[in-house]
């Protein structure tokens, strides 16, 4: 889990929940605590986990071959500052490490960094590197390669989009070549999330080519590095020779672009590709398992597919509106029969694949009779499209252009709402003007998925007031002050309190229709070797690629 | 002549200019910014945001950022994509736009090869049984959406029968599908067009006359007809070619084919100004000049129509 | 695409740009077709394809207008429990992907295709004869500049101008209709301008002139009702072409706003589930082509109905 990793946008613009979520949440299920708890002393030793997790009853490790992965949009560019999406990240994490990494458990591991310990106050954090790492390019990595990476990262004028990772981080020193000292202006429970992940850059040639002349060629310290990069169609990477891991078994790392999910699952059947990072329609889904040509991982994401409701609007100002909303909704039916249950229904702002989700909210369970007498109580009456003082239950709620996936699903909540009185309209646009429109209050209601809080719980971006990615226009005194409190809360239990009361009052306040999660399954292909057997995050495991290896 | 063509370019040049400015214009007019493609989920901040657009310039007027821009493109310079930061605009167009002609110019000979001899028979062998059938065949042909049958092609011989990659450009056989469906509506469009160019020539006096003088029905098909029908077809033939980068937007879609049209379809999704625009000039440009030489190849060909 | 600037299917297009000579003709046929509307129908009647056309257009015209007494069910009642569900006795062309009845949004779909196709081809054709009419009557530098921004149209790929136009718009059926309609009219006017440039010197119009007429009364009276012969035939046959652009802008999610029944947004939908349910994207592929091979055949046989050089 990088800092990259923490914000997958993905989801936006494909029809999919993304990673971040299940990064962070992976965060959620084991890591930081028993660290936290004790303030100090370091996570596992470095070295042996590689095959920790790893059937023995495969067999033994063969070495050649190329394992192909299929994309559903182009490489950017493979610096970490383009790795949003999925399917650049996966390309960006067999060429880069960073000093902890998440893995498809949701467990922290050491990777570039050996241990960590934290001072009582929470302030200063000193890392211990790994011995004799290389970069691709022969270069040694050091701590200046961390202080440097971390540097330009916090630097404004290098535009970085990950700079607000580095919020509280007041400087970064490099005492000896293998200590890193990270000091922070506060105590900081994500730490680990925020700049742990953050994929390291060789200094020297970073500063030497620049970040522009970099995503063209990047030098990690990853398995694989670059052969050939052609974005739109495919990307190659090659086996590292001085990987500090060992050298990984497939001679080479393939990233197909195939932004049709037929396509993806049509090339997957036909034996073309190994896995895909970007998940497929649930009945192609049930044709792969079916074929059983590929070994499979259900797994709950961490995004929630919402309707953001701009708060400001005359009609969707109005919380019992906004609670009938929710009643109106068959949110069941939509999971069981248009998801196919490859979903379940979100019960608040937080996915359950994290600690600090909670049951204890107010539910709203599908009953359009209650819809209606909400409606009415509130003022909200009349045949047809309901009104109230001369103002119509009405708004225009915007799905992203050509998503195949959730058009559909606004159209029947689009349904559910007439039968209740009222009137949404549907409007499709590509996804800067769908985002843009809510972020201004120009829009006044889109569905997409997006994460209220994961692994890491903050979500002071997504529910504070005036907050970058507050799309709601959400206003909350009480949830903007435990917000702030969450930040700098070291004591697990109490920063959990925090996090379930915010969802108290979002599901109280509804600021937002939260309609379900969605769940993901993950494909190897059973040619492929060395893959573990369980995983509660299946695109994690697309970073240990070096672990596996091809049979036939 | 010359004077001619001067003129021509010269005509040709304000319209490109025009084109690009309405472009620029049309998308600044676009709500949201290819910003927040950029920063994604990342937990940016307003102000770390506002910094962000100004390191892309995003602040600036927009006759200020196509100054810019076209101060860029007079060294030679496409300017950088905002997404796919690493590859300039212009290696990125010249790698798209050589997938494109590669599938355009395939199918383009295929069509040609097919559809000349089709047409001229169908008028040759008029009311025949031939030219009933294969003109229906070039009407339905002109009238089936192509994505429709590209769409169908993937569920017949990719999905059912699995003889052939659904997408991609891999190997030969990722080229039969779309090529295919390229040459089919160009096939049916092409032979239309011959037959009744064909037509024509054959009702004209000079082919009744070389008929009167007793030539043999296969001299008279070769010297006068065929020659003459090739007029109208090979001006069609250059319009045609002016288009041969940006006709594939739909087919390149549905075979994830990674070219111009894709390329183009994806940058104004992502509201990628640099290369939306890149582009369009890429292909005004080839537009405007292929329309001037598809008139002076006319005009040296028919004798009759003389360039004013 | 399919389509050449005008919308119409590619041929007309560019034969009636790069010969000169098919306006002059046609614009005769017209001028002698008017004084004989029977005969023209006697030879439209006569290209049997044609007819069938015509039959079916009005047929189409008919479902649009009884759309709701036509069709078997609400186009938009959606049933979760039967996504996907193949062709049945109660729903005959099956369920799409969130359970509604395809044969009724099949039905309700040809409002959609009927006001794009003939909405848009009229704004073109209001647009393009208008221009081509004031470029080719002044001539001059009002013409250079109109010719100007006629040949920027056409240097503009069509399917990239509707894209970017419909960005900025935002997809409706109203937008749809314009955006289109704006896209297309540049081979209208050009065409326009042609036949406008000889018509200016036949002798009536130079009458009208000595006799005092103002320039707009010449243009409207004497020269624009002239000049439509071929821009009629043009758009007949491009009514077909601009029902495609409509489906494949809603194809790529830039159509009418959901869940207005079209057949293009039908398409895509299917596109999904090609695999499982290949049934969603057949029926409406089929109702595209069909109708557009309509519109084709009815303007093959105005074509030859206004043409003096195919005769009886």
């Amino acid at each position: 889990m990088s800092s990259n990793d923490k914000k997958r946008m993905a989801d936006v613009f494909g029809a999919r929940a993304n990673r971040r979520q299940m990064i962070r949440g992976a965060a959620g299920a084991g890591l930081a605590a028993p660290a936290f708890a004790a303030g100090l002393q370091a996570a596992g030793a470095a070295g042996t986990t590689r095959f920790a997790t790893v059937d023995r009853a495969q067999g033994t490790p063969k070495k050649g071959g190329t394992f192909v992965c299929l994309g559903d949009q182009e490489v950017v560019g493979l610096s970490p500052e383009d790795a949003d999406p999925t399917v650049v990240w996966a390309v960006v994490c067999q060429i880069h490490d960073s000093l902890y990494e998440q893995d498809e458990n949701n467990e922290l591991q050491p990777a570039l960094a050996e241990s960590y310990t934290i001072s009582p106050d929470g302030k200063t954090w000193t890392f211990k590197l790994r011995k004799g790492v290389k970069f691709h390019n022969g270069d040694d990595f050091t701590s200046e390669d961390v202080k440097y990476t971390y540097d330009w990262i916090m630097d404004a004028k290098n535009g970085s989009t990950r700079i607000g990772n580095f919020d509280l981080v007041a400087k970064v020193d490099a005492p000896d070549p293998l200590t890193v000292v990270v000091t922070l202006k506060a105590p900081s429970p994500s730490m680990l999330f925020n700049v742990g992940g953050t994929y390291i850059y060789p200094a020297k040639y970073h500063a030497q080519v620049g970040e522009k002349g970099y995503k063209a060629k990047p030098v990690g310290t990853g398995p694989f590095k670059l052969k050939e990069w052609n974005a739109a169609e495919r990307t190659t990477l090659t086996a590292f020779d001085d990987h500090f891991r060992g050298r990984p078994y497939v001679d080479e790392f393939r990233m197909d672009v195939v932004p049709e999910a037929s396509g993806r699952a049509a090339a997957l059947e036909a034996g073309k590709a190994d896995t895909t990072i970007w998940p497929l329609g649930p009945e192609d889904n049930q044709s792969i398992k079916d074929g059983g040509k590929f070994a499979y991982w259900d797994w709950v994401q961490g995004a929630i597919n919402h309707f953001p409701l701009n708060n400001e609007h005359p009609f969707l100002s109005d919380k019992e509106a906004r609670k009938a909303m929710m009643y109106a909704i068959d949110r069941q039916s939509i999971v069981d029969d248009i998801f196919q249950g490859a979903a379940v229904v979100a019960d608040s702002n937080m996915s359950p694949a994290f600690k600090w989700h909670t049951d204890d909210v107010t539910k709203y369970d599908y009953d359009p009779d209650k819809a209606k007498q909400t409606l009415d109580a509130a003022g909200w009456t009349g045949s047809g499209t309901r009104a109230k003082n001369g103002q119509k239950a009405a708004f225009e709620c915007i799905v992203k252009t050509g998503d195949t996936v959730r058009r559909p699903e606004a159209e029947i909540v689009q349904q559910l709402f007439k039968d209740v009185g009222i009137d949404m309209q549907l409007r499709e646009e590509p996804s800067p003007a769908m985002l843009d429109g809510m972020r201004t209050g120009k829009a006044d209601a889109a569905l997409f998925n997006w994460t209220y809080g994961t692994a890491d719980p903050d979500a002071t971006n997504e529910l504070s007031s005036g907050g970058a990615n507050n799309f709601s226009h959400f206003k909350n005194a009480k949830v903007d002050e435990l917000l702030k409190q969450g930040l700098t809360e070291m004591d697990e239990k109490k920063r959990i309190a925090i996090y379930q009361q915010i969802q108290q009052i979002i599901t109280e306040e509804v600021p937002f229709l939260y309609i379900l999660i969605l769940k993901a399954t993950t494909f190897y292909a059973k040619r492929v070797k060395g893959v573990p057997e369980k995983m509660l995050n299946g695109d994690n495991f697309i970073q240990k690629v070096y672990q596996v290896w091809i049979e036939g | 002549m010359l004077s001619y063509i001067i003129n021509r370019l010269f005509q040709g040049a304000i319209v490109v200019v025009l084109v690009s400015i309405l472009t620029f214009l049309v998308m600044q007019a676009v709500p949201g910014s290819p910003v927040d493609l950029m920063i994604g989920k990342q937990k940016v901040s307003i102000e770390q945001r506002k910094a962000i657009e100004h390191k892309w310039g995003f602040d600036r007027p927009w006759y200020d950022q196509y100054f810019t821009w076209a101060g860029n493109l007079v060294t030679g310079n496409m300017g950088e994509s905002v997404v796919r930061t690493g590859e300039p605009v212009s290696s990125m167009i010249k790698n798209a736009a050589l997938m494109t002609l590669r599938l355009n110019v395939l199918s383009f000979f295929i069509s040609i090869a097919i559809a000349i001899p089709i047409g001229m028979l169908a008028a040759i062998k008029r009311y025949s049984w031939f030219d009933y059938g294969s003109m229906l065949g070039a009407t339905i042909g002109v009238t089936i959406p192509n994505y429709w049958i590209a769409l169908m092609g993937i569920v017949l011989f990719s999905v059912k029968l699995g003889w052939l990659p659904p997408y991609g450009a891999d190997s030969w056989k990722s080229y039969i599908l779309p090529v295919f469906v390229l040459a089919f509506e160009e096939i049916a469009a092409l032979a239309r067009l011959t037959r009744g160019a064909t037509m024509e020539v054959l009702g004209q006096d000079y082919v009744t006359t070389a008929r009167a003088k007793g030539l043999k029905e296969k001299v008279v098909i070769s010297r006068h007809v065929l020659r003459n029908a090739l007029l109208p077809i090979i001006t069609v033939i250059g319009y045609r070619i002016a288009f041969i980068l940006s006709g594939t937007i739909v087919v390149e879609t549905v075979f994830g084919w990674p070219g111009m049209g894709r390329l183009f379809f994806d940058s104004i999704n992502r509201l990628d100004y640099q290369v939306v625009q890149a582009i369009v000039l890429v292909l005004s440009i080839v537009i405007v000049v292929v329309n001037i030489l598809t008139d002076l190849t006319y005009a040296l060909i028919d004798p009759r129509v003389r360039i004013r | 695409m399919s389509i050449d600037t005008t919308g119409a299917i590619r041929e007309t297009g560019p034969t009636e740009k790069s010969t000169p000579a098919a306006g002059t003709l046609a614009t005769q046929g017209v001028r002698e077709a008017r004084s004989n509307r029977n005969q023209v129908w006697r030879r439209f009647v006569r290209y049997k394809p044609g007819v069938f056309g015509l039959v079916f257009i009005l047929l189409l015209i008919g479902c649009a207008l009884a759309a709701p007494l036509i069709a078997p069910h609400d186009p938009f009642e959606i049933h979760m429990r039967l996504r996907g569900h193949a062709p049945s006795s109660e729903y005959l062309l099956g369920n799409d992907s969130i359970g509604r009845d395809i044969l009724s949004r099949l039905i309700y779909g040809t409002r959609v295709a009927l006001i794009v196709g003939i909405g848009a081809t009229a704004i073109a054709v209001t647009i393009g004869v208008t221009v081509g009419a004031i470029a080719g009557y002044f001539g001059g530098w009002v013409d250079f500049v109109l010719s100007r921004l006629v040949d920027a149209l056409m240097a503009f790929p069509l399917l990239a101008l509707l894209l970017t136009l419909s960005a900025v718009f935002g997809p409706s059926l109203r937008n749809a209709v314009i955006v289109i309609g704006c896209s297309i009219w540049a081979s209208y006017a050009r065409i326009v301008r042609a036949e406008v440039l000889s018509l200016r010197e036949f002798d009536y119009v130079l009458a009208a002139r000595a006799a005092g007429a103002s320039d707009r009364r010449i243009i409207a009276r004497h020269i624009v009702p002239n000049a439509l012969g071929p821009v009629i035939v043009l758009a007949s046959l491009a009514i077909g072409g601009v029902i495609i652009l409509e489906s494949a802008l809603s194809f790529l999610g830039l159509g009418v706003r959901p869940p207005t029944p079209s057949w293009g947004a039908m398409l895509a939908d299917g596109r999904e589930f090609l695999r499982r349910y290949p049934h969603i994207a057949i029926a409406p592929g089929i109702a595209i082509a069909v109708t557009v091979l309509a519109f084709n055949l009815v303007g093959d046989g105005l074509r030859d109905a206004l043409d003096p050089r195919v005769t009886d």
